[in-house]
């Protein structure tokens, strides 16, 4: 007897994801035939808005495109308009902006072992990572004066500079994490439950990767070693020491492992950061910004962000106002090619663990 | 510096002698600037992907040139092995912009295609789902192009709710409430200002 086909759909509201995205599903019994990803939740039209504002309005915006890891947009708008204008940025400013990325990437992994334990019903893992999380955004708080959303990365360096005894109160936040992360292995990375579960899952084939578009942590869950903090070093990313993990078997656990791997190496970039910080200007002004004219002309720039390239193309005609921006997120192609792809005979209760572990983040593709 | 942009220098001639027409820069390191004509960006990505290993595609890109009638399609692609990007524009006329789909190229083309399908109206022929992507049964121009009239849409579609029909700037209503003045430099500098 042939097994009846039927049409589910998940979301827009389900534990998969940060934001509202669905996705339809063809099934039959428990097994994915076929899945359709839909967008539209979540548009509001930044890329257009932006258009509309000065060049330094937009920065408001642009950290709202991804709400778990607002800084590599906004570091990148800044990196792409410098670029355009050729404006020089104080050492300083660099190695604080490396710290930002740093600590906004211990905070986006620290919600996504939540979110990826959550998915798979181990609930004391969120429990435990949201709080950690706080501590870093009790650190962002006191920095820039935000605790999400920052605005604090602009063009020319950084909004203000570290205050008095910055620097002693993040090493004591990265010796807590890294005494955290042993429990993190107790309960998730060394947990055969997780193993069990997340081996074979979610499966991205290693030749074909690269040609998905696939980047960041689940691209090195293929074995192959792509971060663009490497390749094209941006800030001081060349003058600091670190390994980028690689894990093989393109599977949920190969992706998890890599996250886990490189958590331990951005503690170790922070603490580089903190030790090496030198002197100096924190910014390199920029005139009347209401009377800013940026001179014509394009770039794309990108940054490793937590779940891999994000890059921002803009361009500018000389006016007061950005021709075009626009944000390349990683989940424009984890979100909906790549995932149509991979989620086709998965199970249905591994949608949420496969969305999960892919980094989806539905703002980043409706922007 | 005409050593370290060796590999660049390398890609530039290769393209140059294989495809003459082709405006070919350096804007800095690990990056290449090809301005393209339209009917060649298929051979040339082709040629990119297939003879040079530009195997990732960063992204698609859309910038409307209302002034010049043109409608500029930006492709960033990447050499994982040189590190370079490529960056191909072509310019459509904006009157009619048509041009056949890189859907087989690259399986995330789709979705790319889709939405400046929808949001610029680029007809892409061959695609086969130019379907909605993330606007429902849209009608009228598309909405980023420059044209478009964001302020008069939203007045046009959308109303205030009870109590705040007169549609206050929202300082107002906190002096009203707080009693707190509005400093006189926000006054003057506001967005409606600058426009």
């Amino acid at each position: 007897m042939r097994e009846k086909e039927t049409t589910i759909y998940l979301g827009p509201q389900h534990p998969g994801i940060t934001g509202n995205m669905m996705v339809k599903l063809k099934v039959t019994g428990d097994t994915i035939v076929r899945a359709e990803t839909h967008v539209g939740y979540l548009h509001r039209a930044f890329e257009k808005l932006m258009e509309a504002r000065t060049w330094l309005q937009c920065f408001p915006i642009v950290c709202r495109i991804c709400v778990p890891e607002p800084d590599p947009n906004e570091e990148n708008l800044s990196r792409v308009i410098e670029e355009i204008e050729g404006r020089e940025v104080p050492e300083r400013a660099k190695y604080i902006r490396v710290l930002v990325l740093e600590l906004s990437r211990l905070a986006t992994y620290l919600l996504w072992m939540g979110g990826q334990s959550g998915s798979m019903g181990l609930y004391t893992m969120p429990q435990w990572t949201v709080g950690d999380r706080d501590y870093i955004l009790d650190l962002f708080e006191q920095l820039t004066g935000g605790r999400v959303y920052h605005m604090y990365i602009w063009p020319g360096g950084v909004r203000r500079d570290i205050p008095e005894g910055f620097g002693d109160k993040v090493l004591k936040v990265m010796d807590y994490l890294e005494k955290r992360l042993k429990d993190y292995d107790d309960l998730l990375f060394n947990n055969a439950l997780f193993y069990k579960r997340a081996k074979g899952v979610g499966v991205i084939d290693k030749n074909k990767a690269q040609e998905w578009g696939v980047v960041g942590a689940p691209l090195r869950g293929c074995g192959i070693k792509h971060d663009v903090r490497i390749d094209e070093p941006y800030e001081v990313y060349d003058k600091l020491n670190f390994i980028v993990p690689t894990y093989e078997g393109g599977d949920v656990w190969a992706r998890a492992m890599v996250r886990r791997q490189e958590f331990e190496q951005s503690i170790s970039i922070v603490r580089q950061v903190i030790e090496n910080m030198p002197g100096g200007d924190f910014y390199n002004k920029i005139p009347n910004p209401l009377n800013w004219r940026v001179p014509p002309g394009d770039a794309y720039v990108k940054t490793e962000s937590a779940r891999g390239e994000f890059g921002y193309y803009a361009v500018s005609d000389g006016s007061l106002k950005p021709r075009r921006v626009h944000a390349r997120g990683p989940a424009y192609v984890h979100g909906v090619s790549l995932l149509e792809r991979i989620l086709q005979g998965a199970n249905i209760a591994d949608v949420s663990f496969i969305m999960n572990s892919l980094g989806t983040c539905p703002p980043e593709i409706e922007r | 510096m005409e050593v370290k942009l060796q590999v660049e220098n390398e890609i530039l001639d290769k393209i140059k002698h294989t495809f003459h027409s082709a405006e070919v820069s350096i804007p800095r390191k690990q990056r290449v600037e090809v301005k393209l004509r339209n009917d060649l960006i298929h051979p040339f990505l082709a040629y990119l992907k297939d003879t040079l290993g530009f195997k990732h595609l960063s992204h698609i890109s859309t910038v409307d040139w209302l002034e010049e009638k043109e409608i500029e399609l930006v492709y960033i692609v990447m050499n994982y092995d040189n590190l370079v990007e490529v960056i191909a524009k072509i310019r459509l006329d904006r009157e009619k912009p048509e041009i056949p789909t890189l859907r087989e190229f690259w399986p995330q083309v789709e979705t790319y295609e889709r939405e400046i399908h929808e949001m610029y109206g680029v007809n892409f022929l061959g695609h086969g789902n130019l379907t909605d992507f993330i606007l429902e049964d849209w009608e009228g121009i598309p909405p980023m192009r420059r044209d478009f009239d964001t302020v008069k849409y939203a007045k046009e579609t959308y109303f205030n709710r009870p109590g705040r029909e007169d549609a206050q700037d929202v300082r107002t209503t906190i002096t009203k409430k707080s009693g707190e003045e509005i400093p006189e430099l926000a006054k003057v500098y506001s967005v409606r200002h600058l426009e």
